[in-house]
């Protein structure tokens, strides 16, 4: 499903406040794609990812995905869209606390039509022997890989992750970006990493640059280095 | 400087207004409830005292069929017992219907105490007891006709033996509406028809101190000298026995310990549920106690900051419930008082007793529960708190489930980490239906117990005769009374002996026992005392000092009373009376006896129509323990389920972010509630029916029936479906504020 970000702004605060976070974001993510959007803080990379996971509205502009702009759905549809399209990664994993692992995947599992087998992908994600775990029981990497596969048992077309390996040490960053990558590969999802680590780009297809509120570079990478290979 | 922390306050009851206003009025009412019941009974209490002496209060009495004789009034004195005339005329047709017991003039014993104008002067004066007179509407100037003879109300009064007004001895339930005293002059007494008199001698003993051994002596000597010069008794009852007197000293006495208890269960409830809402502010705001421990905050110092709502709300509800129960929520109480008994003018004065009960005790107990759970909660290091590391144990294990769907395994989850809130919420709900279900069910109760007296009545009149008389178109019977003793109530009570014949057209339904020292006892009688076929009883007749020991044959279907069935050859010969011997006459006509012979008559109205006019004193009462009980449920669940909410404020934005709608989220967080309210709505059924029985019997204790218990269906229903109702109306407002919680909160919220 492709993504299309047409002059996209976006205001915080009102009167002498307001402030312009993003400043006409122009660009077109390709299906399947590994695209990473690097920044520093406040270039409103963050931003950018909550309008396209429909969290946040434009205040102009839109995002089309495939034949739907978001800037035309109501909120039950975004509740749709997000249901149907997209799935999360957070920096801090955002477990549900008294649920188990199994539990917090079934959490999105329920609302798809046609989830993934949920035994098969804690097999994938390395979790199958810590299912019946509290997140309170696992360590950071075991906890991300778990939502990860929380945000990927609906099978995503898009799959959104906001500074995913920002809260894991260096060993464990590599993993949770080689499972990644394994799953683009598996599933052919569009994936979208927000990140500041410049380091991370070296596993993406596109790669997208961005300075106070703007898009200042939009690359392809033409020579993609497994996730393993990665260094910082 | 003032510690900086103090400015909190009153933005945390500004943030919190919905959960602080409702524990504020749980609170309010509470100590509302209590201090107003608390200094009303007191003062009751006091007053009734302090009115016993005043007036002087008998401490037994007795009816003759004919005056005693100067010689026992000597014989009396001489062992120091005060012995004074207390004659009444029975006046059958006041109004209509009502029964009114005119009073000779008091001097002695049992003095009035005036309401409103004066006691009568003249003979065509007189006082009406107050109740009475409020019932049928009779005011101070009016004219009333009383067996053809005309009188003014001169006054409104009380006289201390008949504080409760039950017209006989052996009724069930205080008779208000149609059942009066009233006191004349002796020159007004007189103008009455000697045979509408009754000669009643009212005793007390000199020595006040007397102990209970020596009345119960001073009582059989008595009853052997009024029997040995000839007096025929027919009832001799000391204070104690008598309900007139007693009911409302035992009802006012029990009625304390059982409010106390209620109020600090009530306290207990609030206590945790405030310290739910403290322990909830204190997980989520872990890194700010984490911080002000590590800047040097000392522990103490934390603790009375968070316990601060707590004392606040507390002191404002104690002041404000105080203020309210000893002013405007005083007069309901006193009404209550004033309109189920006849009692002296109540003088409220404060009692500090009451106020430690009501108020010191129930603030107290709160404060101290709060302190020792934040205590517990704070006894963590500082950086347990910084690292928000707050659970205790050092490794939480998940609860394993069976294999459910994920939907049940959800709200079971929810379930289990909210499990304090909800078994909150499950006493709460216990005690809420237990008054709803005392609220609705005491009238239909009464309703079937009156149902069912008249229906098993098949006469309309009985007559009790001075001496026989033949008439036609009756029943003859023997009837007597004996005592038995009541283990539950620690008492003898009164047991009706009916003697019949085996054709006897009104009790066709009764198996006769043919063995002259076997009984076939009423449903009621067995029930109260609990015995069955085969037991043995002891009956004792105090008059004569005799024990009969008899065993239950049958036990029949009779709901009248407490009542024992004998043929009535076998009863005579048991009381040595000639085998023929009748006391009575049952009939469905109105007989032409003449007041000669007739020493009383029963109709089925006298015994049917009391406990209908017994409800509507306590209707008022029954509707304020409904609505307490829905408020006390509605707001209970409104707190505890707002927590839940609160709790998972973060994971139901993480749901939205997925994709879950917020009707979706409801069902997940609010569904568990809903399974909670009416699993403990069902579950609590049968212990609030225990409950309602122990009452009963605890009221069956004290008067001498007995009410069987009796709940429709429709109160079960109801009773559920208020429950589930309030919960779908708090779900409405929770479904408000899980809409309200933002997509945002996931972003922001870092753990």
């Amino acid at each position: 499903m492709q993504l299309r970000m047409n002059n996209v702004h976006k205001f915080y605060g009102e009167g002498d406040n307001r402030v312009e976070v993003l400043r006409g974001i122009n660009c077109e993510v390709n299906d399947g794609e590994i695209c990473v959007l690097l920044g520093p803080s406040g270039s409103g990379k963050s931003t950018l990812l909550n309008i396209i996971g429909g969290i946040e509205s434009a205040d102009e502009g839109c995002i089309d995905i495939g034949e739907d702009c978001t800037s035309d759905m109501s909120e039950n549809d975004l509740t749709l869209y997000r249901r149907d399209h997209l799935g999360f990664v957070f920096q801090f994993y955002n477990l549900i606390p008294n649920l188990t692992v199994k539990e917090n995947i079934e959490v999105c599992a329920y609302l798809s039509k046609e989830p993934l087998e949920i035994n098969e992908l804690l097999k994938t994600l390395g979790l199958y022997e810590h299912k019946d775990k509290l997140p309170s029981q696992l360590s950071g990497g075991q906890q991300q890989r778990c939502a990860i596969g929380r945000a990927l048992v609906k099978n995503p077309a898009i799959l959104l992750c906001d500074e995913p390996t920002g809260a894991l040490d260096y060993r464990t960053s590599k993993e949770i970006l080689a499972l990644i990558e394994l799953i683009n590969q598996k599933y052919h999802n569009t994936i979208i990493i927000v990140t500041h680590n410049n380091a991370i780009s070296g596993m993406a297809h596109r790669v997208l640059k961005m300075h106070d509120g703007q898009i200042v570079s939009n690359s392809m990478n033409h020579a993609v280095i497994s996730a393993k290979d990665l260094d910082w | 400087m003032k510690n900086p922390l103090n400015k909190r306050l009153p933005r945390e009851f500004k943030k919190n207004a919905g959960k602080y206003i409702g524990i504020f009025i749980i609170l309010v009412t509470t100590i509302v409830l209590g201090s107003s019941f608390m200094a009303t009974m007191d003062s009751a209490v006091l007053t009734i005292e302090q009115n016993d002496v005043e007036c002087k209060i008998e401490d037994g009495q007795f009816e003759v069929m004919e005056p005693v004789s100067q010689a026992i009034k000597e014989q009396f004195a001489d062992k120091g017992v005060i012995l004074t005339e207390n004659y009444y005329s029975t006046v059958n047709d006041f109004d209509g219907d009502a029964r009114v017991l005119v009073f000779n003039e008091r001097t002695e014993l049992n003095l009035p105490s005036l309401f409103e104008g004066s006691l009568p002067d003249a003979k065509d004066e007189i006082a009406l007891e107050r109740i009475f007179a409020r019932n049928r509407e009779i005011q101070v100037g009016d004219a009333i006709t009383l067996n053809n003879l005309q009188f003014t109300v001169v006054g409104i009064m009380a006289v201390p033996d008949y504080s409760s007004l039950f017209k006989s001895n052996q009724d069930l339930l205080m008779n208000t509406e149609d059942f009066g005293i009233s006191l004349v002059t002796k020159e007004g007494f007189a103008r009455f028809d000697e045979n509408t008199l009754t000669y009643r001698y009212s005793y007390a003993f000199e020595d006040e101190d007397i102990s209970k051994s020596e009345e119960k002596e001073l009582i059989g000597e008595m009853q052997k000298a009024l029997l040995l010069e000839g007096s025929m008794i027919q009832s001799f009852l000391p204070a104690v026995n008598n309900q007139s007197i007693t009911f409302l000293r035992e009802d006012m006495g029990k009625d304390g310990p059982v409010m106390q208890v209620f109020i600090y269960i009530l306290i207990v409830i609030i206590a945790f549920v405030f310290a739910i809402l403290t322990n909830n502010t204190i997980e989520s705001e872990a890194t700010i106690i984490g911080t002000l421990r590590a800047s040097g905050y000392k522990k103490k110092e934390i603790i009375a900051h968070y316990l601060s709502p707590t004392i606040v709300i507390a002191i404002v509800s104690s002041v404000i419930g105080n203020g309210l129960g000893y002013t405007v929520m005083l007069k309901p109480f006193e009404n209550l008082y004033y309109s189920t008994y006849s009692i002296a003018p109540i003088d409220i004065r404060f009692n500090f007793e009451a106020f430690v009960t009501s108020t010191i005790l129930p603030v107290v107990l709160m404060i101290l529960i709060n302190w020792f759970m934040i205590y517990r909660k704070l006894s963590l290091s500082p950086l347990k708190f910084l690292r928000k590391d707050l659970n205790k144990k050092r490794q939480k294990r998940a609860v394993k489930l069976p294999d459910f769907s994920f939907l049940t395994r959800f709200r079971i989850r929810v379930l289990l980490q909210n499990k304090i809130n909800y078994l909150i919420l499950f006493v709460g709900v216990f005690i809420s239906s237990f008054l709803l279900m005392f609220g609705l069910g005491l009238q239909p109760l009464i309703d079937h117990y009156v149902e069912e007296i008249d229906d098993s009545l098949t006469y309309e009149y009985q007559y009790m005769l001075k001496a026989p008389v033949e008439v036609s178109n009756a029943e003859k019977l023997q009837v007597y009374s004996l005592k038995t003793w009541y283990e539950l109530g620690k008492k003898d009570i009164s047991v009706s002996f009916m003697g019949i014949t085996e054709d006897s057209q009104f009790f066709e339904e009764i198996k006769l026992p043919e063995d002259e020292k076997a009984v076939t006892v009423s449903k009621p009688f067995a029930d109260k005392m609990n015995v069955s076929e085969g037991d043995e009883i002891v009956f004792k007749d105090e008059y004569y000092d005799k024990e009969y020991t008899l065993y239950v044959e049958d036990v029949c279907d009779y709901k009248g009373s407490l009542t024992v069935f004998m043929e009535r050859e076998n009863l005579n010969a048991m009381l040595g009376y000639d085998s023929k011997a009748y006391s009575a006459y049952l009939s469905n006509e109105k007989l032409a006896i003449d007041d000669e012979y007739l020493a009383k008559i029963i109709t089925r109205s006298d015994m049917v129509g009391a406990a209908g006019q017994m409800m509507k004193s306590f209707e008022g009462v029954l509707t304020i323990v409904s609505v307490f009980s829905v408020v006390i449920y509605m707001i209970l669940m409104y707190i505890l389920t707002k927590t839940v909410v609160e709790k998972n404020a973060l994971a139901i934005s993480f749901m939205k972010v997925f994709g879950y709608n917020s009707k979706e989220i409801g069902k997940l967080y609010l569904n568990a509630t809903g399974i909670v309210v009416i699993a403990s709505l069902v579950i609590c059924i049968p212990a609030e029916v225990l409950c309602f029985k122990y009452i009963l019997v605890y009221i069956g204790s004290m008067v001498e029936g007995y009410i069987p218990f009796y709940l429709p269906a429709w109160v079960y229903v109801a009773i559920i479906a208020i429950g589930i109702v309030s919960y779908f109306a708090i779900n409405a407002l929770h479904l408000r504020k899980v809409k309200r919680i933002p997509m945002s909160e996931a972003l922001k919220n870092r753990e």
